[in-house]
């Protein structure tokens, strides 16, 4: 009688297991052999940067005037695939758009934003970037010094694998966002 | 209900048992029979123990965490995936154990439900946030309820089942947020998981108090998935019947499926009653019948006729279950309020009369003035049947819920209505003097009672 619950439980505690799991393993796949985009990142607005223990981003190659062809033809919150490529100086931009589905390492999944008249006008599948809450308030001045429209000095590695995005690490002013920080402080 | 002396004295005889039957006293079946009078030894565990030990388990696992967390800067991505994962092995491990050893231990099963489904929550957190998976928060509580549901059952926990139904409102909530017309068809599905786990209890401990609290929560559920619902299958015009239909359902459910010994109302009859009152002031208002006809022209894909199906099922659901207890002439339930689909419906097909309303008139119409002024003289005859119920079996609360019921129909028409002032004044006191004398009777009536 006790066997059956029991065997049920272990299926159950695999199925627990398997989805934190499969979301690392996803991820340690990308990370390893996907191929790294620089994303240049974009002001934000300040109310909306740390949200608890996470950077909110926004990336210079999400703009698309609303007046632009490319998107024009697409909804409000359409599913979309983006086909990236570099641009002169080595940072990612948007190519084209595409409904249908396509995969590579130069595509990402993400959306047509609602907010039209907004720089903003896609969505892309990463926008948030967590620290450690000891970090999070210097991390935040980091971000905001180095995003403005007078001085873009931060951009977002990102490594991409078959549709799939990962966000790797936060650079501000050529150096990892943890190293920029311990640079900042030694300054003081 | 057994007393606590009598419980300390049916413990003792139960572990007098054994000893009775090796003495040869009485027979292993006689022994069985004893146990199985008294019930299952599980009733005996103190409600507030099984609180304290889950507030307990709850403590230890987020102590554990923060332990983890204190180093968390320092260690690798290899090392915190690791580590997200040791609270969630321990918890299983310990769930394992309780199903094999302590698996008649009330606080033993909830407290460890309430560990492995909170590390479950710890494991996807640390990993989303080691590796920076985005998501939505709604993503994560579906995940979540679908993994913790299976608890639910294995472990027998009612507490859980509680918070897993709390948990479907804050998915609905989690989805609403962003977009107005959320499809809510997944909260009906992770609702329906729990519905076989409350029948369990239902059937062998209905009068528990947990039980009960699982009563209550599931139809509060219903009620947010409900407007949701209505929203989405774009026949909000309906809405006004659905939920007159789920209140009476309530109601009725209440009435007929927890049966209670006295007068007073079950809690689950008690929601459902009130739910009516509230429904029938609300559908009083004229704006509430200005209909927009998206009901019957609207577009709508095949999830959306499926909400416009769950609109209509709650009202079927009330007439069927009244009308099956009238025609067997075994109701208990007040005639007044369980016609309130009905009279809705009325009021519906009433409202729809007149011509297809034009941009000008802003759907109001004749016809919804109507409609209006049927539910007005329905409140007002339920309010009267409840403060004549109130009066006939005692209660001082439904008498005054049933003035209450008057009073703000009365207020209600002093808003919107352009009766004059002196007649506003005269309605006002009319209500306020009914509710002096009729609390006035009901004070003498019950003092002649004690005093006879």
């Amino acid at each position: 009688m006790k066997r059956i619950p029991v065997l049920i439980f272990i299926l159950v505690a695999l199925a627990q297991l398997a989805v934190p799991a499969m979301l690392a393993w996803g991820r340690i796949q990308t990370l390893t052999h996907g191929r790294v985009w620089k994303f240049k990142t974009a002001p934000v607005d300040p109310e909306d940067i740390v949200r608890g223990r996470y950077v909110a981003l926004r990336f210079a190659a999400a703009t698309i005037l609303s007046h632009d062809e490319a998107y024009q033809k697409f909804a409000a919150g359409t599913k979309v695939y983006f086909i990236l490529k570099e641009d002169a100086d080595g940072f990612a931009k948007i190519e084209r758009i595409s409904e249908k589905p396509l995969s590579g390492d130069n595509v990402i999944i993400g959306e047509i934003s609602y907010f039209l008249d907004e720089e903003e006008g896609v969505i892309f599948p990463f926008n948030r970037f967590w620290v450690t809450e000891k970090d999070a308030p210097a991390a935040e001045k980091a971000y905001r010094e180095n995003s403005q429209r007078t001085k873009q000095n931060a951009y977002m590695t990102v490594r991409v694998r078959n549709g799939d995005a990962a966000l790797e690490q936060l650079y501000i002013d050529n150096q990892p966002l943890a190293d920029y920080l311990r640079a900042q402080a030694a300054k003081k | 209900m057994p007393g606590s002396i009598n419980r300390r004295a049916v413990r003792w005889l139960r572990g007098q048992l054994p000893e009775l039957v090796a003495a040869g006293a009485i027979s292993s079946e006689n022994a069985r029979a004893i146990e199985s009078h008294y019930g299952p030894v599980e009733s005996r565990t103190n409600f507030s123990f099984v609180i304290l030990a889950t507030v307990g388990a709850a403590l230890v696992g987020a102590g554990i965490i923060l332990l983890i967390a204190h180093n968390w800067d320092d260690l690798s991505r290899a090392m915190r995936t690791i580590i997200a994962f040791l609270p969630l092995l321990i918890a299983q491990s310990l769930v394992v154990f309780v199903l094999m050893r302590r698996n008649e231990s009330r606080p033993w099963r909830e407290a460890v439900a309430v560990f492995d489904v909170a590390a479950v929550a710890t494991a996807i957190s640390l990993i989303s946030q080691t590796y920076q998976i985005q998501g939505s928060f709604a993503e994560f509580m579906r995940v979540w309820l679908l993994l913790s549901i299976p608890i639910v059952y294995l472990l027998r926990t009612t507490l859980g089942a509680v918070v897993y139904v709390i948990g479907t409102i804050v998915w609905l909530f989690a989805r609403w947020g962003f977009i107005s017309q959320t499809n809510p068809m997944l909260f009906w599905v992770l609702l329906l998981l729990v519905v076989p786990y409350f029948w369990i209890r239902f059937r062998n401990d209905r009068d528990s108090r947990e039980t009960a609290t699982l009563a209550i929560a599931l139809p509060v559920a219903t009620v947010f998935g409900l407007g949701v619902t209505a929203e989405f299958a774009k026949a909000t015009d309906l809405g006004g019947i659905a939920f007159a239909g789920l209140f009476t359902t309530i109601y009725l459910c209440g009435i007929k499926f927890f049966p209670r010994a006295d007068e007073r109302l079950h809690i689950v009859a008690l929601f459902g009653g009130i739910g009516v009152g509230i429904t029938a002031i609300v559908l009083s208002f004229e704006a509430s019948w200005h209909m927009t006809r998206e009901a019957l022209w609207g577009q709508r894909t095949l999830t959306g006729n499926v909400g416009l199906a769950l609109e209509f099922l709650f009202p079927v659901l009330a007439v069927c279950l009244a009308g099956w207890d009238i025609v067997r002439r075994r109701f208990q339930f007040s005639l007044a309020a369980a016609s309130l689909p009905i009279v809705a419906a009325i009021a519906w097909g009433i409202a729809n009369v007149c011509k297809p309303p034009t941009a000008e008139h802003l759907y109001k119409t004749d016809c919804s003035f109507a409609a209006a002024m049927l539910l007005n003289c329905y409140a007002l005859l339920l309010g009267i049947d409840i403060l004549a119920r109130g009066i006939r079996t005692n209660s001082i609360a439904r008498a005054n819920f049933g003035l209450l019921l008057i009073a703000a129909l009365a207020i209600s028409r002093f808003f919107d209505s352009e009766l004059s002032f002196v007649t506003r004044g005269i309605g006002f006191i009319v209500v306020g003097a009914g509710f002096l004398i009729a609390n006035i009777l009901l004070f003498r009536k019950r003092a002649t009672a004690i005093a006879a």
